[in-house]
């Protein structure tokens, strides 16, 4: 088990306990720069309580979580995604009732200044640039002046994802974003997912072991909240453990 | 009988364009801020007033129909740093505030300004020949400023900086909050946007009615049930609603008493808080 300490993200023997119960039961998890690291498991695992942990959600009940070694152990989540974690969340990541563009162009200037309110937005030129560069990167610049919500789910989903990264973020949370697609979508969202994700660093939260087969770099398997397995992708499909609790007779 | 008709339209729509400006204003301030805003009938008001003291001062309507919207708007400025900010998300206070604050404007006007109504004259007095009627040109003036008004309410929502920052804030705030942009100076502008609205609408209107310190209440209550009509939260929907109502009530005040006509108004609410409780245009 690789335990360096060059991880952008360090989770230090980290509890969480609701009442009696253990849900995240001293964890360390460590997150290299650059790497989509999957955390899988079965339904109460504890990883959506883990992401929660990370971004400030809920408190830890015991021990540290570190971003470029700094400690961020119980910040608020606007001081966290100040710090440069984004999240996308299950239920809304985008203006439904905004355009496509209007939504990547309010994620594009989140970290701009202003100074002229009156400014029209399309002459802001470099929010402008990185909203078209985005609009390109996601393959949504033919439906740029549709309203979000007459997007199709798996549409919606990849912008989910553009606006999350024109945050330029540092670290990216992605909470199960196939969760609702079919297959196919859920395919066509893991090839849009590879190409606009490289040399991000990321967590993934993902329930289908076919995506994440595709795209993690690392895996870390959550059982009853401790992590029982860690490895590329290969090496957890071997693992006799995870078979046993996890993945049971399905092969990918 | 005919041309009693023409007239009636022709104030119907003026009149319902006023409306709607005013409607707006209370729309949006509503729409982002989750306020209520019963002082919006005196905002209209002081804009009126301090339309009366700008054209005693320089003699010119139109130096007035400028100053008049940016003092109200700073006024509205005030409003919202100083108490709405305070009691934000709390939408009974802010109810009970604002009236308060309806109040206060009401009386420092009957104070300084005094409670005999006043006329602004008209700074048009050619007519316009329409229907084989003369109508008078200021009428057809200030339907025109209007309509110039709201289209430049739209173009700032729809294609500036601030304009995208309100629309988002108004779909999910905690988002907009999570993305940057900066939520108080948006109220903020929101609520002199709104504020400044009414103020045009209260000088747009003055030629027409009489300038005292009680005009805004009866335009308050109509404001609020074109909102409720157009449906909460929908701009366009308010100006369809304005133009609508006012209409109705104006063909209908020729066969009825004008205090008649204003069931008209109320039957209308009624009817579509029945039918439609999100309002004609709501979602």
């Amino acid at each position: 088990m690789p335990e360096t300490n060059s991880g952008i993200l360090e989770i230090k023997n980290v509890n969480k306990s609701f009442g009696g119960l253990l849900a995240v039961n001293h964890v360390n998890l460590s997150v290299k720069k650059g790497e989509l690291h999957a955390l899988i498991g079965p339904n109460g695992a504890g990883k959506t309580t883990l992401l929660n942990l990370i971004n400030g959600i809920l408190h830890v009940s015991g021990g540290n979580i570190l971003f470029n070694g700094q400690e961020i152990t119980n910040l608020s989540p606007h001081r966290i995604s100040h710090i440069g974690i984004a999240r996308t969340l299950q239920i809304t990541s985008l203006f439904p009732g905004l355009t496509v563009h209007e939504n990547v162009w309010t994620a594009a200037q989140s970290r701009k200044k202003f100074f002229n309110p009156f400014l029209p937005a399309r002459r802001w030129r470099d929010v402008q640039e990185k909203t078209e560069a985005m609009l390109e990167l996601t393959g949504l610049k033919e439906k740029a002046s549709l309203i979000c919500s007459e997007l199709s789910y798996g549409d919606q989903r990849i912008l989910e994802m553009g606006i999350a990264l024109s945050t330029e973020p540092k670290l990216l949370l992605l909470d199960e974003p196939t969760a609702g697609l079919n297959s196919q979508e859920s395919m066509a969202l893991v090839k849009k997912m590879r190409t606009m994700l490289s040399g991000q660093t990321i967590i993934l939260v993902e329930h289908d072991m076919g995506v994440v087969m595709e795209l993690a770099d690392t895996i870390s398997v959550l059982h009853y909240g401790s992590i029982i397995a860690e490895g590329p992708p290969a090496k957890i499909k071997e693992n006799e453990e995870v078979k046993k609790v996890y993945l049971g007779t399905e092969d990918a | 009988m005919i041309s009693n008709i023409s007239i009636a339209l022709m104030n119907g729509i003026v009149w319902g364009l006023i409306m709607a400006l005013i409607a707006l204003g209370l729309n949006l301030i509503f729409g982002l801020l989750h306020v209520i805003n019963m002082a919006h009938g005196a905002l209209y008001m002081l804009g009126a007033v301090a339309a009366w003291y700008l054209i005693e001062l320089t003699g010119s309507f139109w130096i007035a129909l400028i100053i008049a919207p940016l003092f109200v708007g700073i006024v509205g400025i005030m409003i919202e740093r100083g108490l709405i900010r305070t009691i934000e998300d709390k939408p009974i206070i802010t109810i009970i505030c604002t009236f308060g604050i309806m109040l206060v404007i009401q009386e420092l006007v009957l104070m300084i300004f005094g409670g005999a109504p006043r006329r602004i004259d008209s700074p048009i007095t050619q007519r316009f020949p329409i229907f084989e009627l003369q109508y008078p040109a200021m009428r057809i003036m200030i339907a025109f400023i209007s309509i110039i008004l709201m289209s430049g309410l739209w173009i700032f929502l729809k294609k500036t900086k601030y304009g995208l920052w309100m629309r988002a804030v108004v779909q999910d705030r905690e988002m907009a909050v999570g993305l940057g942009i900066p939520v108080t100076k948006v109220y903020m502008w929101t609520f002199a946007v709104g504020s400044a609205l009414a103020a045009f609408s209260g000088v747009l209107a003055a030629p027409i009615v009489s300038v005292e310190f009680m005009m805004g209440r009866e335009v308050l209550i109509m404001a609020f049930i074109i909102v409720i009509v157009g449906g909460m939260g929908n701009l366009a929907g308010s100006v369809v609603a304005a133009v609508l109502i006012s209409l109705i009530q104006g063909v209908g005040s020729i066969f009825v008493s004008p205090s008649m006509a204003m069931v008209f108004s109320l039957a209308i609410l009624i009817i579509v808080l029945l039918v439609r409780p999100q309002g004609l245009f709501g979602e």
